[in-house]
């Protein structure tokens, strides 16, 4: 610690501290223009310039300047004032002062800080400057007029991001913050440009022209797309969720979000919103009451309760609420008394539900977010983990950047994770994470690096056993990496003080599932890996809630059918009733011919959304329900945390939230009332009784878990291929998540439609450049696609997200983890 | 007269090897090799009392010892050769005529400081200089004087010429080993000083040309010799005074640290020009205050010329007549400032136009006593830039205001500037 003076007020701070974080520390503050704490020290705004007694001659910037022993510090003289004048006015000078219109202000560092240095004339004169706005990219809009040159928005695009979209260009006044040949811009539209941007240079458009900063009610809530559980505020006005807003003080990601998170907030008050009830009649959904909706389907399930329970059946999907998928368990397996009910289509939660439960006695990773980086080494499971997850992506980055962890990937493709410094990309075939994972293992055990520890667990000779099996030459021939390559990784892991694994999961990958989970849990427990800080293994549910959903078994546990025999059950007539909360099963689980055909042959299906989906189209009763923005809750991210999400506005329409109509539905079937108020459910929750409700506040809390591990040998299997075809993964677009992003306006700006990606040899042996269609055909199908073409896919192998409706990829995929394709113009 | 830097120089063409090594050349390096550690060779660097001949007049060996011996990871020797700013040429003139002294004061360097890879930052414009000093880099390599196992001293090190892409904020020390980097050209936050983390985040020392030049003399007589080549006791060794401007006869002489600034003029340009009188100089290149009549007989030395209000700077000495307009000369220097101001910082990219502006109001006319207040407090206020370039710049426009207030306040009053 170093002891300091600022403004006569002692002080003790760490060593690397700055003089503006020891002020800060004090409860002083000291005005700033460039500086964030997120960033690297930068400087160059001279906002924060203070007195030093020891450095007297010169005013000092605080941002900048660490700490030294006995340092005695002064924030406000007549000189600092001055100074800070000085900035002030130079600022303005050029500045184009269109405050009326400018969306920022309110938010404004420079109107703000002009009013409090009350610089109320200016001394100087000078011509403004006349950049082009760029007003062509779908979601930024950049006027350089604006611009202060505080550089935040290039520092966390490189230095948080890893995108690097900008730079300053020029030099002296004209010195100005370019793109690549200073065109438009052309990025990943994650906004954090935006957030940082203290003044109006850089706004977001969906929000231009819409409200005052000062009249935005600020809420706040988490973000309701992926598992990461990124702590939002929103700006609400009139009911209306207008945009979100930065708040570096909120989450382990300190405000940051990604695109999704920034910009889909619009389906919330989407015109396409679902008003009323509605119930089939006569062929076509028509509008009604609720309680007519409400007791028609209580009507039915009252039916199927007393004859037939098993010929029920529900889906629900992991956006739901803690509570309200609390509910939905009861309403199903307590009251109706049926088991199958299921989310994700069955197998994008086995990795939790099913692989973790055996390995480690629990639906949940052991590990936390905060563990990547305190980590030596991180082991991610594909390149996607950014796509999936991109602010655990902004993890990782920083991770590998400032804190030197070594990133290892073992990936199916070269995704942006790769290029981070120092990162290695074990490139291998689509299919073969399993096999690759074991002869790690097989390493591990014959170099005699297994962890002392690992012999205490249950289950170590079957494993060895199985892992004897293992033949090192085949897997490197059939995988494409290379025995040395899979020796140097296998030691690095073992030998890594610190080693996390990352293994996202979704409906995009159908690979990872219960068996690659295990085969990864018992990696690390092989390696001693599991139990302490910055090791372990973290999976990355895919949704909002994807780990509530888990926690609270929303999953046949009896025998019940899954998501897959749901279906074949509609399609067979043995489900008779099919209640759907949130899932578009059409869209997003495979085979949607399939699909489609069992939901058209069940003898009754109810749609609660937002939406009307294509699934919801084919519903005998669709009942229209609350976004997260209209109620409260909690959802469960991932690394247990469980957060509280606030009602920021009115319901919308006459949604009710599917907490309401569970419970509604309850006390028709049961005849008593239910409380349906969060925090009575809540302290319902078994698996969360170690959580004090009252106590979440902002941060919320990461509940306990105990850990009994157990290896679980799993055999991999060299993947089957087909000559002359190519290989096609399915996965997350960055700019989305699920389908529901596809009403968030924003995404869609970015990324509005189905495409193939395929590398440079491949579009160049097909001839085909960026925009223009290939014909996609698989046993299942055909689709005619937009070509992508780029530097991640390897040749051979071709990729598609699966979040549209439209030309929906599972129209051709069928649920195993490659599907073999054939391309044609 | 005794010459450290000059004294290979052959009239009108470029010293060879050969004729450097007959001279002495090398015999330096060759004993430093074999007599002397490291740390011998930084101490007598230290001894001689050699100050940076860059602008700052920062003691060389000083800031060799800021390296920490026991630093992990790979250190870096950088020759500043950037040489920008209006009125030095020094360095050129110095590697047009003799490369082999700055190769053989990096490599001395180098051993001291342990470094293995060195590098030259050369100004794109020095053309002929670069063509010096990869000859004279290949021939040193070629007679085993540089690379691996140094006259099998076991000493290795290597020296790289790189060009500048070309602008003057290039020079300043840390937004060179940015551009060296393949950075743009913005100077880096001190601390952390570069000798702890410099290039590649390992530890750094940059030295001018002309700083580095005179190693080779100080091993070889002794850091006593060079002191006492000053001609007052509290400077030491020669330095290069690069003169322009009214003079007879401008050029780069090799002086005596401490020589009076009239004998720079009178003795080694010849004087003033036919029908000039000296009215003003730049005594150490275009971001040092201006010295006037009265100053003529300070000493040239670093703390004898900051004594007397100004820097010695890098010893570019520019002068003026009698006909000159001071404004318009300020008003031309603050102009090159603004336009390779790099525009980090605030200070220096909204405030060296401004400036500009003010001067150009004054120049034309049209100034106000009010903005010659306003002038005033900018050389206050510019002192808090970034980095150097700010506060280099208000230099002139601080001696304008000290020595010259009157010919400013006289274009205010006349509505006119008296030289037009
Ligand atoms: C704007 C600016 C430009 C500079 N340009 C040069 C230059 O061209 N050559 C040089 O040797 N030093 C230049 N310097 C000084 C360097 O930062 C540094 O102090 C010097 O190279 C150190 O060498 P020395 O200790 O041998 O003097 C410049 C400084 C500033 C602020
Ligand atoms: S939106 Fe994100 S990726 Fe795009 S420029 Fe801004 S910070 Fe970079
Ligand atoms: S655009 Fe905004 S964030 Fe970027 S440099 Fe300008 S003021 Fe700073
Ligand atoms: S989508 Fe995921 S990563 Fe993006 S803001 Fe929302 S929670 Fe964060
Ligand atoms: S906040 Fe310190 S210089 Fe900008």
């Amino acid at each position: 610690m170093v002891n300091l003076t600022v403004d006569d007020k002692q002080i003790a701070v760490e060593r690397d501290a700055t003089i503006y974080d020891a002020a800060k520390a004090a409860g002083i503050r000291i005005p700033i223009l460039c500086h964030d704490k997120k960033l690297h020290p930068f400087g160059g705004c001279r906002m924060c310039l203070v007195e030093v007694e020891q450095m007297k001659g010169r005013l000092i910037p605080a941002c900048t300047t660490p700490v030294s022993e006995g340092m005695i510090v002064r924030t406000m003289t007549d000189e600092i004032i001055k100074a800070r004048k000085l900035v002030l006015e130079l600022l303005l000078l050029k500045h184009p002062l269109d405050c009326p219109v400018c969306d920022a202000a309110g938010d404004c560092d420079l109107q703000n800080l002009t009013y409090e240095y009350k610089v109320d004339a200016n001394n100087f004169t000078d011509e403004k400057f006349h950049w082009e706005i760029d007003y062509d990219n779908p979601l930024i809009e950049r006027d350089q007029n604006r611009c202060i040159h505080c550089g935040k928005c290039a520092r966390i695009c490189d230095e948080i991001v890893s995108y690097g979209a900008y730079s300053f260009v020029n030099r002296g006044i004209e010195a100005k913050i370019g793109t690549p040949f200073d065109g438009k811009l052309d990025c990943e539209y994650c906004g954090s440009c935006i957030s940082v941007c203290p003044v109006g240079a850089l706004i977001a458009k969906p929000f231009k022209f819409k409200a005052r900063w000062w009249a935005l009610n600020k809420v706040k809530s988490v973000c309701s797309y992926c598992g990461t559980g990124c702590q939002l505020t929103l700006g609400v006005k009139d009911d209306k969720v207008l945009t979100t807003i930065y708040d570096e003080d909120q989450g382990f990601h300190n405000g940051q979000l990604c695109g999704r998170g920034r910009f889909g907030y619009q389906f919330v008050n989407s015109d396409e919103r679902l008003t009323t009830p509605l119930v089939r009649k006569n062929g076509t959904l028509q509008p009604v009451g609720w309680d007519e909706a409400l007791e028609l389907i209580s009507t039915k399930l009252q039916e199927a309760r007393k004859n037939d329970p098993s010929a029920v059946a529900a889906l629900a999907t992991p956006r739901l609420t803690n509570e309200e998928l609390f509910l939905f368990r009861k309403l199903f397996k307590d009251v109706v008394g049926t088991d199958s009910i299921d989310h994700s289509a069955g197998y994008a939660h086995e990795a939790l539900t099913a692989g973790l439960k055996e390995s480690f006695g629990i639906t949940a990773s052991p590990s936390q977010i905060v563990d990547i980086q305190k980590s030596d080494l991180l082991l991610v499971i594909k390149t996607d983990a950014y796509e999936t997850h991109p602010v655990i992506g902004f993890e990782i980055n920083l991770g590998v950047k400032r804190k030197g962890v070594d990133l290892r990937i073992i990936s199916d493709k070269t995704g942006k994770l790769a290029k981070l410094p120092k990162a290695v990309n074990y490139l291998h075939k689509p299919g073969c994470e399993l096999l690759l994972v074991n002869a790690l293992a097989k390493v591990i055990v014959d170099e005699n690096l297994a962890a002392e520890s690992a012999a205490a667990i249950t289950g170590l000779d079957a494993y060895k056993g199985m892992l004897a099996g293992v033949d090192l030459n085949q897997v490197a021939a059939v995988t494409g990496v290379s025995l040395e390559s899979i020796r140097e990784l296998a030691t690095a892991y073992a030998k890594a003080e610190k080693a996390l694994i990352l293994l996202p999961i979704g409906l995009g990958y159908p690979g990872h599932g219960k068996e690659l989970a295990q085969a990864l849990s018992n990696l690390a427990l092989l390696a001693g890996k599991i139990g302490q800080e910055g090791s372990g293994l973290l999976v990355l549910g895919e949704k909002n809630n994807s780990q509530g959903a888990a926690d609270l078994a929303i999953h046949p546990t009896a025998g019940g059918r899954d998501a897959a025999a749901i279906i074949d059950g509609c399609a067979s007539g043995a489900v008779k009733i099919l209640y759907i909360a949130g899932e578009n099963p059409v869209v997003a689980y495979p085979d949607r011919a399939k699909v489609e055909k069992a939901l058209d042959n069940a003898g009754f299906v109810v749609v609660l959304d937002l939406f009307l989906t294509d699934s919801a189209k084919r519903a005998d009763v669709v009942l229209p329900v609350k976004s997260f923005a209209e109620k409260c809750g909690t959802f469960t991210s991932v690394g247990r945390h469980v957060q509280r999400i606030r009602k920021a506005i009115k319901a919308v329409g006459e949604s009710r939230s599917d907490r309401e109509v569970l419970a509604d539905i309850i006390a028709r079937l049961t005849g008593e009332g239910v409380a349906a108020d969060s925090a009575t459910l809540f302290k319902q929750i078994g698996c969360y009784s170690g959580v004090n409700y009252d106590a979440l506040g902002d941060a919320g809390a990461i509940y306990p878990v105990n850990v009994s591990p157990k290896f679980v040998p799993v055999v991999g299997s060299v993947p089957a291929t087909e000559e002359g075809k190519y290989a096609l993964l399915t996965g997350s677009a960055l700019y989305h998540c699920g389908t529901m992003s596809l009403s968030g306006v924003g995404p869609m700006l970015v990324c509005p439609e189905q495409y193939i990606e395929l590398g440079r040899v491949d579009a160049g042996k097909l001839g085909v450049n960026d925009g223009d269609r290939l014909k996609v055909r698989s046993a299942s199908g055909e689709l005619s696609l937009a070509v992508k073409v780029g530097l991640r896919m390897p040749e051979g192998v071709v990729f598609s997200p699966y979040h549209f409706a439209d030309a929906s990829i599972n129209s051709i995929t069928s649920g195993k983890s490659v599907t073999w394709v054939s391309l044609s113009k | 007269m005794e010459q450290v830097l000059f004294r290979h120089n052959r009239p009108g063409r470029c010293v060879t090897i050969s004729e450097y090594r007959a001279g002495g050349g090398f015999l330096p390096l060759e004993k430093a090799l074999r007599e002397m550690s490291p740390d011998q060779v930084q101490q007598r660097v230290i001894d001689s009392g050699l100050r940076g001949r860059g602008g700052a007049g920062f003691p060389t060996g000083k800031k060799w010892s800021f390296v920490p011996r026991d630093l992990p990871g790979p250190r870096w020797l950088i020759c500043n050769c950037d040489e920008m700013e209006p009125g030095t040429y020094k360095d050129r003139v110095l590697l047009e005529a003799n490369p082999y002294l700055l190769v053989e004061g990096m490599i001395l360097a180098c051993y001291a400081l342990g470094v293995e890879h060195s590098f030259i930052f050369i100004r794109r414009g020095y053309e002929t200089a670069a063509t010096n000093l990869a000859r004279a880099i290949a021939e040193a390599r070629g007679a085993g004087l540089l690379g691996e196992n140094i006259l099998a001293s076991g000493f290795s090190c290597d020296i790289d010429v790189h060009l500048s892409a070309g602008r003057y904020i290039c020079g300043e020390e840390t937004a060179l080993m940015n551009a060296l980097e393949g950075r743009r050209a913005n100077p880096r936050a001190k601390p952390p000083f570069p000798a702890i983390k410099g290039l590649w985040g390992g530890a750094t020392v940059v030295n001018n040309v002309e700083s580095l030049a005179n190693i080779p003399f100080i091993i070889a007589e002794g850091a006593d010799r060079f002191r006492s080549l000053a001609r007052i006791p509290e400077a030491s060794g020669m330095k290069l005074f690069c003169v322009s401007g009214h003079v007879r006869s401008p050029g780069c002489h090799e002086l005596p640290l401490g020589i009076p600034l009239s004998e720079i003029i009178d003795d080694a340009c010849g004087g003033m020009r036919e029908g000039s009188s000296f009215k003003a100089c730049l005594p150490g290149g275009a971001s040092t205050p201006y010295f006037t009549p009265e100053h003529l007989s300070v000493p040239m030395d670093f703390d004898a010329v900051a004594r007397a209000g100004s820097r010695l700077g890098t010893g570019g000495v520019v002068v003026f007549d009698q006909n000159t307009c001071m404004v318009r000369a300020t008003l031309n220097l603050v102009r090159f400032y603004a336009r390779e101001s790099c525009g980090w910082c605030t200070p220096c990219r909204e405030g060296l136009p401004y400036v500009v502006r003010l001067l150009e109001e004054i120049e034309a006319g049209r100034g106000s006593l009010e903005q010659v207040a306003l002038l005033q407090e900018h050389v206050r206020l510019l002192n808090h830039a970034f980095c150097a370039l700010a506060p280099g710049a208000m230099g002139p426009v601080d001696g304008l205001l000290r020595h010259f207030e009157e010919e400013v306040v006289e274009h205010v009053i006349r509505g006119r500037c008296p030289f037009n």
